[in-house]
């Protein structure tokens, strides 16, 4: 195997640097097109915002495509200087980088652990690569395997559990007490910019209504159109509270806009079924002595921050068992492959072992015909049989030692001379 | 090569869910498919061969332990639909204690076998449309409880902020109060009509009329009644889904004392 991933990610390249090496879709296409061809290699081009990293096989006996070719060929691509590159690539070899697509595939080696899209993005990098006829027999293989690795990775260990977002965190309480939102109205008070994103994840769930109110009629409305929804007066603030299902509170306001006797006083009898308040105002909108998980559910900053750092605490306690998995399937990949190499030379080792042992059997069969029996017979051919299998059992033992190990060229071409195979 | 039918016995159903019961708590702690697929023919199994023994014994829901047995039956069924609709959600470690402890009730109770011939008073057609409103009362009372039961530990996590994809997944409160809904509004129409038709029997033979004081009764009369406070709760009054989740679990109390007491006429009062 001649495999390279070079590349830089999050950990080797500033944010600056990865947006200058990042490629559009049309020039990522042209990026593996001339790969390719311009190194007679295998070639898989990966860019997503954490990483720009390119997977190259090349013949086995061939310069391996190292950190310099990369540069070289990012600059170009980029028109970078190749030495501003150099020092924040990435390189891994052979069996390294099989185990580092593993590892990236499996979100092993993403900013943060467990998060979703990156296997999607390998398989997006390999279809492109594959369209593009860039791939060969390494590829095809390996980048496949590495996406089974990580969906093992994923059902085998909680490392993908859960939301990181707070956005996604609040939706996830959402979800726990409300099952249709056709049906729901979402009252969004204020127009922080924090509430805009977690308004734009409740809008998924496609609520019947959304009123929004603001201490600023004119923002109000602004919010209003933005997000499909309804102003309501800042006056009406109560009111909306009793037909709200979902509160988003996200003012700028100093004290608290909803304290806990106007809520229990104007609010709660005036209103049936859960209302769950998602408040990430800092400092707070809503009391949270309200908040009785039952009538009324209030989250606030804290709690969702909260459940965030836990799940990401319990995901890192899964990377040591989905490190496990990688490391197997890495060996894993590595058995099949010098099995896949070695294979054809076996084949043929038995079959020049079969040929001499007939052309040395057969005439002495003919010499002695007629006196053995059946039995006989069959014992010599048997013995003969016996000698091949253990005569070819240590150089075919050894070439398999040796594919694993990565020097099954060198033996199978020396088994090719000494028996004189095609 | 055939079994003969005579030889499954409780512990054929009792274990097969006990041991889907097992595995369904494995898959908790372990969630591999394997678990799932295991439970599910453990639970299946343990389906076919209850079945099966009350297909060969047929025993009267008239005593506790018939009543018991048919009433963890179509919760048994109940069990396997939820499991197969709801695959996320650890649906049969709720359902299958309450299949388990009804079982085992039944399976200390006595099985009063003389009861069938002078079942409600031998009027044996309308003693069969009673005990078949009773046991589907029965039914939606235990679902009720199972959807309560669900809301408060879900409620409890709310009031606890606790991390909403963590632990055991469950139903949002809103779908568990339309379940726990829909279970009493089935169950207290079939309770009343059985009530009714039990106390127009009652009433038939003067010379029972010491059982109307009888557990059974009493403890029925109670049920419709604490039904009744519970419509009310729910449609007039808008109390909140604890109260209604609580009342509710009250209201299957109730109900399994009454199942497990012997019925008036089973105790040989009846002509």
């Amino acid at each position: 195997m001649n495999l390279r991933s070079v590349g830089c990610n999050f950990r080797t390249a500033t944010v600056g640097l990865r947006e200058k090496l990042a490629f559009d879709a049309a020039r990522l296409e042209r990026a593996v097109s001339e790969l390719a061809a311009r190194f007679g290699c295998e070639a898989v081009v990966l860019g997503t915002c954490n990483r720009v990293e390119l997977y190259v096989a090349r013949g086995v006996g061939e310069r391996p495509f190292d950190a310099g070719l990369a540069a070289e060929f990012l600059g170009e691509a980029h028109g970078l200087p190749a030495e501003v590159i150099l020092p924040h690539l990435d390189e891994h070899a052979d069996a390294d980088a099989v185990r580092h697509l593993c590892r990236v595939a499996a979100s092993l080696d993403s900013l943060i652990v467990g998060e979703g899209q990156i296997a999607g993005q390998v398989r997006q990098a390999f279809e492109l690569a594959r369209k593009l006829g860039t791939t060969g027999p390494l590829l095809n293989t390996l980048v496949p395997h590495a996406l089974r690795t990580a969906k093992r990775v994923r059902t085998e260990t909680g490392i993908s559990q859960g939301h990181v977002s707070v956005s996604s965190v609040a939706v996830d309480y959402v979800r726990q007490v409300f099952d249709h939102f056709g049906d729901k109205t979402v009252l969004v008070i204020g127009a922080g910019k924090m509430g805009r994103l977690t308004l734009k994840h409740l809008r998924e769930l496609r609520p019947g209504r959304i009123l929004v109110t603001n201490r600023s009629p004119q923002k109000a409305v602004e919010v209003a159109a933005d997000c499909g929804g309804k102003p309501v007066p800042w006056e009406q603030l109560d009111d909306a509270l009793v037909q709200a299902d979902i509160v988003l509170s996200t003012t700028g306001a100093p004290e608290p806009v909803v304290p806990r006797k106007r809520f229990e006083e104007r609010v709660l009898p005036r209103r049936s079924g859960t209302l769950v308040v998602l408040d990430i105002a800092v400092p707070r909108d809503f009391d949270p002595a309200v908040h009785d998980g039952d009538r009324v559910c209030v989250f606030n900053i804290d709690d969702l921050t909260r459940v965030r750092e836990q799940t990401l605490s319990e995901r890192r306690r899964h990377v040591a068992p989905a490190e496990a998995i990688v490391e197997a399937e890495v060996r894993r990949f590595a058995e099949d492959w010098s099995r896949r190499k070695s294979g054809p030379v076996i084949g043929q080792l038995h079959a020049e072992a079969s040929k001499l042992r007939t052309e040395v059997l057969t005439p002495l069969l003919a010499k002695l015909n007629g006196k053995l029996s059946p039995e006989e017979k069959k014992a010599v051919e048997y013995a003969f049989q016996l000698y091949q299998n253990k005569l070819l059992h240590g150089p075919i033992a050894a070439l398999q030692e040796a594919s694993r190990q990565g020097e099954g060229p060198t033996l199978m071409e020396a088994i090719k001379r000494f028996w004189g195979l095609g | 090569m055939s079994v003969p039918l005579q030889n499954v016995t409780h512990a054929c159903f009792g274990l097969s869910y006990l041991l889907a019961f097992g595995l369904e708590l494995a898959r908790l702690r372990w969630p591999r498919p394997a678990f799932r697929f295991a439970g599910l023919a453990f639970g299946a199994a343990g389906l076919v061969a209850h079945t099966l023994y009350l297909v060969v014994h047929h025993p009267t829901p008239a005593t506790p332990y018939g009543a018991l047995l048919a009433v963890a039956w179509v919760l048994a069924v109940f069990y396997l639909y939820g499991t197969l609709h709801h695959t996320r959600q650890a649906w049969a470690v709720f359902v299958l204690p309450l299949v388990l402890g009804l079982l085992a009730l039944a399976f200390v109770s006595p099985a009063t076998p003389d009861a069938a011939p002078t079942w409600l008073a031998g009027n044996r057609f309308w003693g069969a449309v009673h005990g078949v409103l009773l046991i589907l009362a029965a039914v939606g009372v235990s679902v009720g409880f199972l959807a309560s039961v669900m809301y408060l530990i879900q409620a409890n996590r709310l009031r606890a902020k606790a991390p909403p994809l963590g632990g055991v997944r469950m139903l949002s409160l809103e779908r568990l109060e339309a379940m726990n809904r829909r279970a009493v509004n089935w169950a207290f129409p079939f309770l009343t009509l059985g009530l009714v038709l039990g106390v127009l029997f009652l009433g038939q033979y003067h010379d029972l009329a010491g059982n109307w004081l009888s557990l059974k009764v009493v403890g029925t009369a109670g049920l419709w009644l604490v039904f009744l406070v519970l419509l009310y709760l729910r449609y007039a009054a808008h109390v909140p889904g604890r109260r209604l989740a609580l009342l509710t679990v009250a209201a299957f109390g109730l109900m399994v004392v009454v199942l497990a007491a012997p019925h008036p006429f089973a105790q040989g009062a009846g002509p």
